[in-house]
């Protein structure tokens, strides 16, 4: 038996970006999973606004869920290929039973616009959208409860690079609209690079480095961050990288 | 042989809790043996009692399983009241006879099968293999009981074959190698029956099996190698689909016990078949119990055998 | 011809056989309990369109059959008079689905003339009369039969996977106990331990009990794969972070994965729960006389003279093999219908 994650301290600054990187079998993804209360934790605490969230029942966990989401990466597993695109929406809400019948449906299509589907595709099934446009889906179907805190689980591997960069753009313009935090888990440093405030190295289970992103990637104090960053593209092609993301 | 000594100790286990369950299932009984006594007015209630208490059926479930284990184990099986014996002597030669039969059915269907089966798969889509597609699915649906009636009515009207039993009437004044053939004239209508019933079914899935092995990448390189024909279907094909053909032995083990009981009582042959409806019509429980539980081994047997050549043919399964 | 419409076309020739037998009333001529002493095993009465003069009729027309003196079932026409055959005729009354009357039947002919198509049993009972009732009780209880089955596999193979640990092991090493034993042993193990002398519609709903409960192990272990397969996607666990409880995932996540696969399962475990019905009735453990079933009606089967010479008799098991062939084609279509069509 590993620890898949041990010795943790660690910090999440409200309304920021976070992000969470080492290489696969770091632990991130366990991390994550357990920050959006989907897996619980043998030993420590998880706090959230002042309140330990990793010791409740389950009743009152049920109410703290919608706070804390989580966007997967492969959209196409994450919705249920029988569901239209309204019913992947409107379940959140009928679940936590927040609205019900027209209401729940006209509130969803208000979903799908805002970030960036036409309401025409309201009973399309996801396999009948593109990946960008699921994984859209799925963002709308996280922001349904308003939440605080987003988990994104490589949510922007898999998509090409001028999709990552429209959905890059679309989940900064959440976070403004909705005061969101993000915790965004991820193999790309370049992507990283761009976009986290805070960063969080991981390495076997552990978080061997965290700080400010500019503090972490210019003086990088571990040896591990250090082999990360060696491995990535050079200094010049990030400032290329952003000018790209200024688009769309 | 680690591995088979699992499986025994497994088949042991399976054979406790089959037995566990047949009792929890006897319990249902509102009323045992000697009912039917209580209809002669000649026989006093007194007697009756007596009687009861004598086999024990008085006592409470958790007993009565004590005392049948504590029977099995000194090899009596407990006691059939039809017969006033111990249902060992009942249930042994019955057993062998069934064994016998089931062991020849389950040989001679899977001998046919298994190259029938292999060919067509290897004319996948051809003429002869859609006429054995069309054939195999008309005769799936004809039940065992029916080929059973069909059959025996041919055998008989055609005077062909011994019409029941397994030996002749005359057959205590035969030497040892004419009771054989008798025995073998006597065999053929019940053998060939169960092979007919099973045969259909187990064709379609060895077909299967083979269909989806043909397909496979390595087949198709050793065809473009020029390896072809029957080298091609037995020595790359055949152990390929030695997994689900083994897990298929297993299910036609059960499919045959079962047809077997039919295929026996229709035909007279006597082995555990008929030997279980007497006792269920007589409510002759022991009997009952220990048919069931006999044809529960013979089916826990063949399953081991099914694993054990699975271990054997496929290499994959060794490392655990 | 696309996999629905093969779906389609079975679903139909299935739905037509079970009219036919729940018309049994009107289709039959005769009432199934209706004794003609003096026809005892009457072979198949012929139709004919031309007569012993040689001239066409345009209706068809049937003799009367004429026990011989001296053998036993021998029959010959009596070629003196033609009874034509008459469509929509009134007969004796019966009731349609228990409730309806009538007397209108399909096929008959006047009197002192019969018409067996079938020919008759020892009593000179019209043998497709008999056999057409008889399908509704053997039908019936297959029918009611894999409704109990499913139901309870579906319950335990649920329960068993979407909770797991100590529940689905000893569901499952129930389910292994259960299919460890022979089915046919042990039905008439159970069958053997409950009461004998019964009215036959206890019986019916006893033998219904049994082979229904006995049956809910394979099932059971199918849906419990499904569960298992179905719990661990990822939008079971998207469901589980905005809250959805246990119910809701499992109504609306998981069981739509099933439906495909019971479906598949009842259209083959009705014929294997008639044949079950049938063979037990056959063996004397069923439904017993006079109420019709296919297995007591092959019963007469086992006397040796009936066997070789009465082939007519055969006849319930031509009706079973029909409806076997109905579900299998339904079962076959549905599952290649199921590979394709699923995501």
């Amino acid at each position: 038996m590993v620890d898949a994650v041990t010795d943790v301290d660690f910090e999440i600054a409200s309304a920021s970006l976070t992000a969470l990187v080492g290489e696969s079998g770091s632990g991130k993804s366990t991390m994550g999973r357990c920050l959006a209360m989907l897996e619980r934790t043998d030993h420590g605490d998880i706090w959230f606004r002042e309140r330990k969230i990793s010791e409740l029942s389950d009743g009152e966990m049920r109410a703290l869920r919608p706070q804390l989401q989580m966007i997967f990466q492969d959209s196409a597993r994450a919705l249920n290929p029988r569901f239209t695109a309204t019913e992947i929406i409107a379940e959140p809400l009928g679940v936590q039973r927040k609205l019900s019948g027209a209401q729940l449906r006209s509130r969803a299509c208000e979903l799908m616009e805002e970030v960036g589907l036409s309401r025409n595709w309201a009973d399309r099934r996801p396999l009948e959208f593109s990946g960008g446009q699921r994984q859209r889906l799925a963002i709308a179907r996280a922001i349904a409860l308003k939440p605080a805190f987003i988990v994104l689980d490589e949510s922007l591997s898999g998509l090409d690079l001028s999709t990552q960069a429209q959905i890059l753009n679309l989940l900064l313009d959440l976070q403004k609209a909705h005061a969101l935090t993000y915790l965004l888990i991820s193999h790309d440093l370049g992507l990283v690079g761009q976009v986290a405030d805070y960063v969080a190295v991981m390495h076997q289970g552990r978080i061997v480095e965290q700080g400010p992103r500019q503090v972490v990637f210019q003086n990088p104090k571990h040896e591990h961050t250090q082999a990360l960053l060696r491995s990535v593209r050079p200094l010049e092609n990030w400032s290329r990288a952003a000018h790209v993301g200024g688009q769309s | 042989m680690r591995y088979l000594e699992r499986r025994l100790v497994h088949g042991l286990l399976l054979l406790i809790g089959a037995s566990l369950l047949c009792f929890a299932f006897s319990a249902l009984a509102p009323g045992n043996f000697f009912d039917e006594m209580k209809l002669n007015p000649q026989i006093s209630p007194a007697t009756i009692a007596a009687l009861r208490s004598q086999y024990g059926l008085d006592q409470p479930l958790p007993v009565r399983y004590t005392n049948w284990v504590g029977s099995v184990i000194r090899g009596e099986w407990g006691y059939s009241f039809a017969y006033n014996c111990p249902v060992r002597s009942l249930l042994w030669v019955r057993a062998c006879n069934t064994l016998l039969l089931t062991v020849l059915a389950t040989v001679l269907v899977w001998l046919i099968a298994v190259p029938w089966g292999m060919w067509t798969a290897h004319r996948h889509g051809q003429w002869d293999d859609r006429i054995t597609s069309a054939c195999t699915s008309i005769l799936i649906a004809i039940p065992e009981l029916v080929v059973a009636l069909v059959f025996l009515a041919w055998a008989v009207r055609t005077h062909a074959l011994p019409a029941g039993g397994m030996t002749s009437a005359n057959a205590d004044a035969f030497g040892g190698g004419a009771r054989l053939r008798d025995v073998a004239r006597h065999l053929v209508i019940p053998v060939t029956t169960l092979v007919l019933a099973s045969l259909p079914i187990l064709l379609r899935h060895v077909r299967a099996s083979m269909v989806e092995v043909l397909e496979a990448p390595f087949i198709q390189a050793a065809r473009a190698h020029g390896i072809a024909g029957f080298r091609l279907l037995f020595r790359y094909a055949l152990p390929a689909a030695a997994n689900p053909l083994s897990s298929l032995f297993g299910f036609s083990v059960a499919g045959l016990l079962s047809g077997s009981l039919l295929v026996e009582v229709i035909t007279g042959w006597p082995g555990l078949g008929p030997l279980l409806l007497e006792a269920s019509m007589a409510r002759d429980v022991y009997v009952v119990v220990g048919s069931v539980m006999a044809s529960t081994l013979l089916m826990i047997l063949g399953s081991i055998v099914a694993d054990v050549l699975l271990v054997t043919l496929d290499p994959r399964i060794r490392v655990t | 011809m696309t996999k629905t419409r093969k779906v389609a076309i079975s679903v139909v020739a299935l739905v037509a056989i079970h009219l036919v037998i729940f018309f049994a009333g009107f289709v039959a001529p005769y009432s199934p309990a209706e004794q003609n002493r003096d026809h005892p095993f009457a072979p198949p009465t012929r139709i004919h369109f031309v007569d012993s003069r040689g001239q066409l009729h345009f209706r068809p027309f049937v003799y009367r059959w004429l026990a011989r003196e001296d053998g036993f079932g021998e029959y010959e026409e009596a070629r003196d008079h033609e009874y034509p055959i008459h469509l929509l005729v009134e007969g004796c009354d019966y009731k349609i689905g228990g409730l309806l009357k009538s007397n209108v039947h399909l096929l008959g002919v006047e009197a002192p003339a019969r018409i067996f198509l079938a020919g008759t049993d020892g009593y000179g009972r019209d043998l497709l009369s008999r056999t057409l009732y008889g399908g509704q009780i053997s039908l019936a209880a297959g029918l009611l039969a894999t409704l109990i089955s499913l139901t309870v596999g579906l319950l335990i193979g649920c329960i068993s996977g979407f909770y797991g640990s100590w529940v689905d092991e000893s569901a499952m090493r129930l389910v292994e106990l259960f299919l460890v034993l022979p089915w046919l042993y042990l039905l008439l193990a159970v069958r053997s331990f409950l009461p004998l002398q019964i009215s036959p519609v206890q019986t019916f709903f006893l033998l219904i009990a049994v082979i229904g409960t006995i049956g809910w192990a394979r099932p059971a272990r199918l849906v419990r794969g499904i569960v298992l397969s179905a719990k661990s996607r990822t939008y079971v666990m998207a469901s589980r972070s905005f809250g959805a409880s246990d119910l809701h995932i499992l109504r609306r996540h998981v069981l739509p994965h099933t439906y495909g696969v019971l479906l598949t399962q009842a259209a083959l475990l009705v014929p294997q729960y008639v044949i079950a019905e049938v063979t037990l009735s056959f063996l004397g453990l069923g439904v017993n006389e006079p109420v019709p079933s296919w297995g007591n009606l092959l019963a007469t089967l086992q006397q040796y003279n009936v066997l070789t010479s009465c082939w007519w008799m055969l006849a319930p098991a031509v009706a079973l093999v029909i409806a076997s062939l109905g579900y299998l084609g339904v079962a076959n279509a549905i599952h290649e219908r199921l590979q394709s069509g699923s995501i």
